[in-house]
């Protein structure tokens, strides 16, 4: 008898710790993202669940509800509870859907709590080895000859699409602009000559820029980027101004109370700041970092703003 | 070459790095026979573990997952008609009609035997001819892929058994379900009824809908196999030497096609089986026999789909540029492990190329000892009467299908494909056509679209391009050849009424 509750009064005890200490988290959080599994959105959300679940000291699951350029696990999460169990892997796509989409069934930005980017990266502008001097050349030809540049991109509405399109309007070149399915197509058909030029991050680029097939004629970042240094800026050489750099972020449904807040955005500072975690991000071709919530809701809102000027300007078909 | 491929075999050989080999062709079978379940699931779910392995090992065991799924995806397919990867739905046509016919032993070993060689074959050309074969790939434009499909399209209008207005009809229905979801041009939605319908509907649901849904709808009223004891000798399960004999032919002409259609970025093994299927229609004497468990039918797209798996991987081996989902997962493999993946890869790491090219060699050989003995196993799956067998299918089926995209909508429309295929099996209507429009009829929108764009609307380009020219003309000569046999079909109708 006395065995047996001896036996029981640990457990009794442990089972009404978490309703007198009421700490956050009691129980296992999510990342959801929008995206197949394995992509890199995947990875990154592996990577964050992993860390965060290190510094929370509760299981973080990570979920994939792919589909529709992300804005279905978007549309998932901004109806789900902001009690901050639930997170959203957020990336470039999410301002980009803010402004392709006709009506999606969230706010972009009312019905989220932003917490944090993880990395942003740049584009790059590729051509094949030898046929352009510099981004200044192809521009050059380009308006020389109207028409005669050929863009090819990762799918209509992709950022890399919009980035062409903005380089487009902002220095008049009248690309033409040819839809693949991703970036990996889109480099074959730079290698084959189908296409011109292409926009397109360092992981599908870098290879090749390597093994000199492709010329890096220009960064699509503000600052030159310090992982390709000699790679000019468009901002530097034919578009003064231009900074297009994507990213990645952690989100949650609106409404999660500050305190939690708080928690979650110490874990990811915390996780971010572990050395394997910023390589193993930094291998995806994206520069770590962080942000408080509101840098990443300025952010969002101004690539939003942007996004929808380009569409607008080059007659992008809505959705 | 040979050289190189034997510093491959030196780094598979070692055994640590064979138990990966292993345990990728394997799970890879593995998943192959699971309907529904496709490499890519099985690779994404295992990308973390490559975390802990070098680059080498995880590629080898991630590769040996995609080309043992293609092993693995024929038996569904002949036991249950259940294509288990898109590139067995050809199976089906020929490899259920013989396990109907209580042949299942036959056809597994016919099917495993085809594989191999067309693996072997596969992983040779890898070998000798990569580069030449990534020169004649990357001169495929937009204008020669178009060009392709049709010749596809064309040569493979013959592949249902009924009536021709038929089968094109099942083709029309094809083209319209793959054009649903978001238009690749202009990025507008086309009968997107629904938001889960916007990136289209799934290959996977598809087939599993038409062709193992609609067959257990079929069975559903019938109590159990046939009762008939059945034969799992070894006698009865390897061919005859005359069946052997003729087997030979279509094994090339099918490891060739493969070949060939593999190397394409994003054609991949499920048209390369499709085409080699109508090429053995086109060539037979006995065209009558297909459709009813007619071996050289079976064989050849087996070999087909597993050739075009190994030369898959020439794209993304010499160029670094990842032909299709499957590769691009790989290729994470490799950036995670902190190689760039390049035209530089053959050279700077030699040990990885070779090495993972000569494990394509070394699973092939482990994928053909590890499926005869299980032949006899599968078989016996078959005594399982129909009620205790279908219900945990049925529940396979929808695992499967969610596990691609998380959706539950791709679940119920695999039901509702099932019933479609239930009622076109009633009224003649193949299914096979209309898989062929649904994979063949966007890509031809897709590439027909771009070469117009990118030549201004410029018709000629299809007869300038000397590569598209050539595709043109076969298809030219394929219409003669059968308006031809057409005519002279008639004449002997004609004399012989006389």
């Amino acid at each position: 008898m006395i065995k047996t509750l001896l036996t029981a009064l640990p457990l009794a005890l442990a089972l009404a710790a978490p309703s007198v200490a009421q700490e956050f988290p009691d129980r296992s959080l999510r990342i959801v993202h929008g995206f197949g599994a394995g992509g890199n959105a995947d990875t990154v959300s592996r990577i964050m669940a992993e860390a965060m679940s290190a510094e929370l000291g509760q299981p973080v699951v990570v979920e994939s509800r792919p589909g529709a350029g992300g804005t279905v696990a978007s549309g998932y999460v901004a109806g789900e509870d902001g009690d901050g169990y639930t997170m959203q892997l957020l990336v470039g796509g999410h301002a980009v859907a803010a402004a392709l989409y006709n009506e999606l069934p969230y706010d972009s930005v009312n019905d989220f709590t932003f917490l944090s980017t993880l990395g942003q990266f740049p584009f790059f502008v590729a051509a094949r080895a030898g046929e352009y001097e510099s981004i200044t050349d192809l521009i050059e030809q380009a308006r020389a000859n109207p028409g005669s540049i050929i863009v090819g991109h990762s799918g209509v509405g992709s950022t890399q699409n919009l980035t062409g399109e903005l380089l487009d309007l902002q220095t008049g070149a009248e690309f033409i602009h040819v839809p693949y399915q991703g970036g990996a197509a889109a480099a074959t058909a730079l290698l084959g000559g189908e296409v011109n030029m292409i926009i397109d991050t360092g992981t599908v680029i870098t290879g090749q820029a390597e093994a000199g097939v492709f010329d890096v004629l220009a960064v699509t970042s503000a600052e030159r980027w310090p992982d390709a240094p000699d790679v000019p800026t468009l901002s530097e050489t034919v578009a003064p101004g231009f900074d297009v750099m994507s990213w990645t972020a952690l989100g949650a449904p609106a409404g999660v109370p500050d305190d939690v807040v708080a928690i979650l955005s110490g874990a990811i500072a915390n996780a971010l700041s572990q050395p394997d975690v910023q390589e193993r991000i930094a291998a995806l071709g994206a520069a770590p970092g962080g942000s408080t919530g509101a840098e990443l809701q300025a952010l969002i809102e101004r690539q939003i703003a942007v996004w929808t000027e380009v569409i607008d300007a080059a007659g992008i078909e809505r959705r | 070459m040979i050289d190189q491929f034997l510093l491959g075999l030196s780094v598979v050989m070692q055994p640590n790095v064979l138990v990966y080999a292993f345990i990728g062709v394997f799970i890879g079978q593995l998943i192959g026979v699971l309907p529904g379940i496709g490499a890519v699931t099985a690779i994404s779910l295992l990308l973390p573990v490559t975390f802990y392995l070098d680059a080498t090992t995880s590629m080898i065991m991630l590769g040996g997952i995609y080309y043992g799924s293609q092993y693995g995806g024929s038996i569904a397919s002949i036991l249950l008609n259940l294509p288990g990867t898109p590139s067995s739905v050809v199976t089906c046509l020929e490899g259920y009609p013989l396990s109907r016919d209580n042949r299942a032993g036959l056809a597994l070993f016919v099917a495993a035997f085809s594989s191999f060689v067309g693996g072997m074959i596969g992983v040779a050309i890898l070998v000798l001819a990569a580069i030449p074969m990534t020169v004649i790939a990357l001169r495929f434009g937009a204008p020669e892929y178009a060009m392709l499909v049709v010749l596809g399209l064309l040569a493979a209008s013959l592949i249902g058994t009924g009536s021709q207005i038929r089968s094109f009809a099942m083709v029309v229905l094809g083209i319209a379900l793959g054009l649903v979801g978001a238009d690749q041009t202009t990025g507008y939605y086309r009968f997107v009824a629904m938001p889960e319908l916007a990136d289209g509907i799934s290959l996977v649901s598809l087939a599993m809908g038409l062709f193992g849904i609609s067959e257990i709808i079929r069975h559903a009223a019938v109590r159990s196999p046939p009762g008939s004891p059945l034969p799992i000798g070894i006698r009865d399960v390897l061919p005859t030497r005359a069946q052997a004999r003729s087997l030979a032919m279509p094994i090339l002409r099918g490891s060739a096609v493969g070949s060939f259609f593999g190397t394409l970025p994003g054609t991949g093994a499920a048209i390369a089986s499709f085409m080699s299927y109508a090429m053995e229609r086109r060539f037979s004497r006995t065209p009558e026999k297909f459709g009813k468990g007619h071996l050289p039918g079976l064989a050849a797209p087996e070999a087909a789909n597993n050739a075009a798996a190994q030369t898959g991987f020439i794209p993304t081996l010499t160029l670094g540029i990842p032909g299709d989902v499957v590769m691009a997962l790989i290729i994470g493999a490799l950036i995670l492990n902190g190689i760039v993946p390049g035209p530089r890869l053959m050279t700077e790491q030699p040990e990885l190329f070779w090495g993972v090219i000569a494990s394509f060699f070394v699973g092939n050989i482990i994928l053909l000892l590890i499926n005869i003995p299980l032949i006899r196993l599968w078989v016996l799956l078959l005594r399982i009467p129909y009620q205790k067998l279908y219900p945990v299918i049925i529940v396979m089926i929808c695992v499967g299908v969610y596990s691609h995209r998380t959706s539950v909508t791709d679940v119920v429309l695999t039901l509702a494909f099932g019933v479609l295929g239930y009622l076109m099996k009633n009224y003649r209507f193949e299914p096979a056509p209309v898989l062929l429009g649904f994979v063949l009829g966007p890509l031809l929108e897709d590439n027909f679209r771009r070469a117009m764009l990118i030549y201004r609307g410029d018709f000629t380009v299809f007869v300038t391009r000397p590569i598209s020219a050539i595709l043109v003309a076969c298809s030219m000569a394929l219409i003669a050849f059968a308006i031809w046999s057409g005519i002279r079909a008639c004449r002997r109708a004609v004399r012989s009424s006389h």
